[in-house]
């Protein structure tokens, strides 16, 4: 009973951190290009000016999936990102529940394709074709590493591998290096699933005028921004945990409680900025055909790699 | 009576392609101009290219406006290139007047059109790189670009729309002090410029730009496109060389053409990057060389427009985007017959569908902003009717009305 | 203040709207982006869809072609807007007073809130008129 109070207690809790999340990746960003940029509550004031804007729905949508979408997406993105953190506050989890949350992920990317397509726009649908080739091209290299990991704990839930890295005292990217390719996978994929240049060819604004966003204004284009960035935070904290969880290092007090907790926010912000921050500032963009043969060279090479070394024993 | 049935075709709905509009309003052009892209997917298989958005009218107004209000109103046909046609205009004007303007002036106003070119140039690269997605490169491109429009603000009082021409001269000089300035900004724009052509050999740039929106040699001829896009699919030519004009008869030796071979968007950029080195060079030397006098004609503009007899001339020049031409006639009584400007974006903009044929959608605003259109330039019409001596302004659709009454009775 | 009066006071949406200018203005908005001017810190961003945004900023004289366009994209942006008139074209249509192509000044067709004047106007003006905009029908 208690998992589900703490459930919805991190709710607001991780609303409140991905758009944290997003003002420090924007100020970064601009700060890299010479600029001052924006003040790092500005995603805040985003949220709230966009829920008092008039709604507009489009004649050419069919507006009962226009409308309900974005809902579903938001809904989708915070709930994943909650049971991650949740359960590493609570200590404990259900089998398979890596499963449920990678799943909630990979739900609210494609609820947002379908909500593009939806709107009649004829951009919309080039937006929504862009991002099916991109969920083929990076979803399956992060779903085989996650496979290698699951292999090396044995189990397939979240807390479990968490524990492995606490037992084991070390980080579970320097364990083996099955585990080290398994974790440089997810770090490739991360740029994708979260939308950033030099593939962020789906919501290209120089292109297709944002893609499946389009034509979604006032409420319904905060509560997609807020699944977007909902959904990088909850990325950037399972590749913390799952890979990098820094309190296994530490004995005694510091590694757990509200200490531990800030410590795993830390990394996580570090790997956002490593991951989404810095390629969106030092690439271009890609065409869809380039990004998708990079995908099935690169990174599924890396994971296929990784689950050989894992069999051979590395 | 005809049987409805026989006119009734029929019609076969391909639902593999789709029709994507680009424009006239869209983040990617910051100028209307419309394309109707028929697309299978990815790939391009047509491109409808509908003008006319920036149309205002400028050369019927310029008939009933005497040659001083003509002047600046000809420098708001393009906020870019505002400098080329003024001095187009201006030369026109002195040869119909017989008036020559002395060697400072001549030198002082090639100083300014390179300044031009270099800010236009600047401009492009930061365009390109904004639609390929490059936003930092975008930012770095401007920040330097803004070192030259501070040098048009020192020197003349504005960023854009200087307005240094007058006729038989310029309106501003420039002292010993503001030499030094020139000279010590351009040694900055200079190392920047050389980091600006590392990045852009960077791998995910080539990617979006070699092989992309090639325009092959004989297909440039055809279409008579002009200026870099000319030149950078191996045509030869620049109105500099060519037709020298203001002080560039005397500089032939100090600049050289830059030709690239390759003919696609990548060659059409370098060439671009080149001839900002080649517009450094220049403008050192004219520094060097500047010669003393005064800078404009005694009298006044108004009196040296009154001296102006009837006559008609072209004159051409080597405007950022290409080769700009004017032909004015004018009517001795400070007025104008006529006014025809042919900008070098009229021929450009077509080269946009052979380019574009075969390609992807994300390939068209890298070839849009590759050949560097200036959609205010590119944009007027006017119907002459040789019997009745009148001219009217008309638009597309009336050309149109008219063309089905008289051949479809 | 209360919160979403604050809120649109420091998060305005840009959309940029040319209809027929000489692209002088259109290139210092775009200037305005740039390191030395950076709007974003105000919390500006230039957007692509009229659908994002809240102010929308008009350069040139409305041209015969692009007068279905103007009105098109201006009732696509979402209430409560601020509509803003850079450069001289678009507050009186000089210099072009008296082509048959211009279908007047803008606010012949819309109701403008600011006018920003200047052939072109300076990227501070802009960023200062857009600012006054927004406080003055936000606050």
């Amino acid at each position: 009973m208690d998992a589900i109070v703490m459930l919805l207690i991190t709710l607001p809790v991780v609303f409140f951190l991905s758009l944290l999340f997003e003002g420090v990746d924007r100020k970064v960003h601009a700060r890299m290009q010479k600029r001052i940029g924006p003040p790092i509550i500005q995603p805040f004031y985003d949220f709230v000016k966009l829920f008092n804007k008039e709604r507009i729905v489009p004649v050419t949508a069919s507006s009962r999936i226009f409308t309900a979408i974005p809902i579903i997406a938001a809904a989708a993105s915070i709930l994943g990102a909650a049971i991650s953190v949740a359960s590493l506050i609570l200590e404990t989890g259900i089998g398979g529940d890596l499963i449920l949350i990678l799943y909630l992920l990979a739900m609210s990317s494609v609820m947002v394709m379908i909500g593009g397509s939806s709107s009649g726009n004829p951009y919309g649908a080039v937006g929504f074709s862009r991002k099916m080739t991109m969920l083929i091209a990076y979803e399956v290299p992060m779903l085989i590493s996650i496979v290698s990991i699951s292999f090396s704990c044995l189990s397939l839930a979240y807390y479990d591998i968490v524990a492995t890295q606490i037992g084991m005292k070390s980080l579970l990217a320097f364990t083996r290096p099955s585990m080290a390719v398994a974790a440089a996978t997810f770090l490739l994929c991360i740029p994708a699933a979260a939308d950033a240049v030099p593939f962020d060819i789906s919501e290209a604004k120089t292109e297709i005028i944002h893609g499946s966003l389009v034509e979604y204004g006032g409420p319904y284009l905060a509560l997609v921004k807020l699944a977007k960035a909902a959904s990088n935070f909850a990325l950037t904290f399972l590749a913390m945990s799952l890979f990098f969880y820094f309190p296994a290092l530490l004995e005694g007090y510091a590694s757990v409680g509200l200490g531990a907790l800030c410590l795993c926010l830390v990394t996580a912000l570090i790997l956002l900025l490593l991951t989404i921050t810095v390629p969106r500032t030092i690439f271009a963009r890609l065409k869809i055909g380039q990004a998708f043969k990079f995908y099935w060279l690169i990174p599924m090479g890396l994971s296929v790699l990784s689950v050989a070394l894992f069999i051979v024993g590395l | 009576m005809a049987n409805k049935s026989d006119d009734v075709k029929e019609i076969k709905v391909d639902y593999t392609r789709l029709r994507v509009p680009f424009g006239p309003v869209h983040p990617a052009l910051k100028e209307p101009i419309s394309l109707k892209v028929t697309v299978r997917k990815e790939e391009i298989l047509d491109v409808d290219i509908g003008l006319g958005h920036v149309h205002r009218g400028i050369e019927a107004l310029a008939e009933n406006r005497n040659l001083v209000q003509t002047l600046y109103l000809v420098e708001r046909i393009c906020g870019i290139c505002s400098h080329s046609h003024t001095t187009c205009f201006t030369q026109a004007l002195e040869e119909i007047g017989r008036i020559r303007p002395s060697e400072r002036a001549l030198y002082l106003r090639t100083l300014i059109f390179e300044l031009e070119r270099m800010h236009s140039h600047l401009f492009l690269l930061g365009i390109v790189a904004y639609e390929i997605g490059f936003d930092t490169l975008f930012m770095f491109a401007w920040y330097v670009r803004e070192s030259v429009l501070d040098l048009f603000e020192e020197m003349t009082g504005n960023r854009v729309h200087h307005s240094m021409n007058t006729i038989g001269g310029v309106r501003w000089d420039l002292t010993p002090n503001l030499v030094e300035k020139v000279n010590d900004s351009l040694k900055k724009i200079e190392k920047s410029l050389k980091y600006i052509h590392e990045v852009f050999q960077d791998k995910t740039v080539e990617k979006r730009l070699c092989e992309v929106g090639v325009l092959s040699c004989n297909e440039a001829k055809e279409l008579c496109v002009v200026g870099p896009t000319a030149r950078g699919s191996g045509v030869n030519m620049d109105v500099r060389r060519d037709h020298p004009y203001a002080a560039y008869s005397e500089l032939k030796e100090n600049f050289s053409v830059v030709l690239r071979q390759s003919a696609d968007a990548y060659a059409r950029i370098e060439v671009r990057i080149l001839e900002l080195f080649e517009s450094i060079n220049l403008i050192r030397t004219i520094l060097e060389e500047l010669p003393n006098g005064p800078i404009s004609k005694e009298e006044s503009i108004l009196k040296l427009m009154r001296k102006i007899p009837e006559g008609e001339t072209i004159s051409m020049v080597e405007a950022p985007r290409g080769e700009l031409l004017y032909f004015v006639k004018t009517n001795g009584k400070e007025g104008l017959w006529r006014l025809k400007v042919r900008t070098p974006t009229i021929p450009n903009v077509l080269s946009l569908k052979p380019m574009l044929i075969g390609c992807e959608i994300a390939d068209i605003p890298v070839a849009a902003a590759s050949i560097d259109p200036c959609m205010a330039c590119a944009n007027r019409i006017t119907v002459v009717d040789q019997d009745k001596r009148e001219t009217r302004v008309t638009d597309l659709e009336n050309l149109r009305r008219r063309g089905r009454k008289q051949w479809m009775p | 203040m209360k919160l979403a009066t604050r809120s649109r006071i420091k998060s305005p949406w840009l959309f940029h709207l040319n209809t027929g200018s000489c692209a002088g203005c259109d290139i210092e908005i775009v200037a305005a982006l740039t390191p030395r001017y950076d709007v974003e810190r105000l919390g500006c961003i230039l957007v692509g869809s009229p659908r994002h945004a809240d102010v929308l900023l008009v350069t040139g004289p409305v041209t015969r072609q692009m007068l279905p366009r103007f009105i098109r994209v201006y009732e696509q942006v979402p209430e409560p807007k601020v509509v803003a008139a850079i450069g001289t074209c678009a507050t009186s249509g000089s210099p072009f007073i008296g082509s048959q192509m211009i279908e007047g000044p803008m606010d012949k067709i819309v109701a403008v809130d600011v006018y920003v004047v200047g052939c072109p106007p300076r990227p501070e003006a802009i960023v200062r008129g857009v600012v006054t905009a927004v406080k003055k029908k936000f606050g």
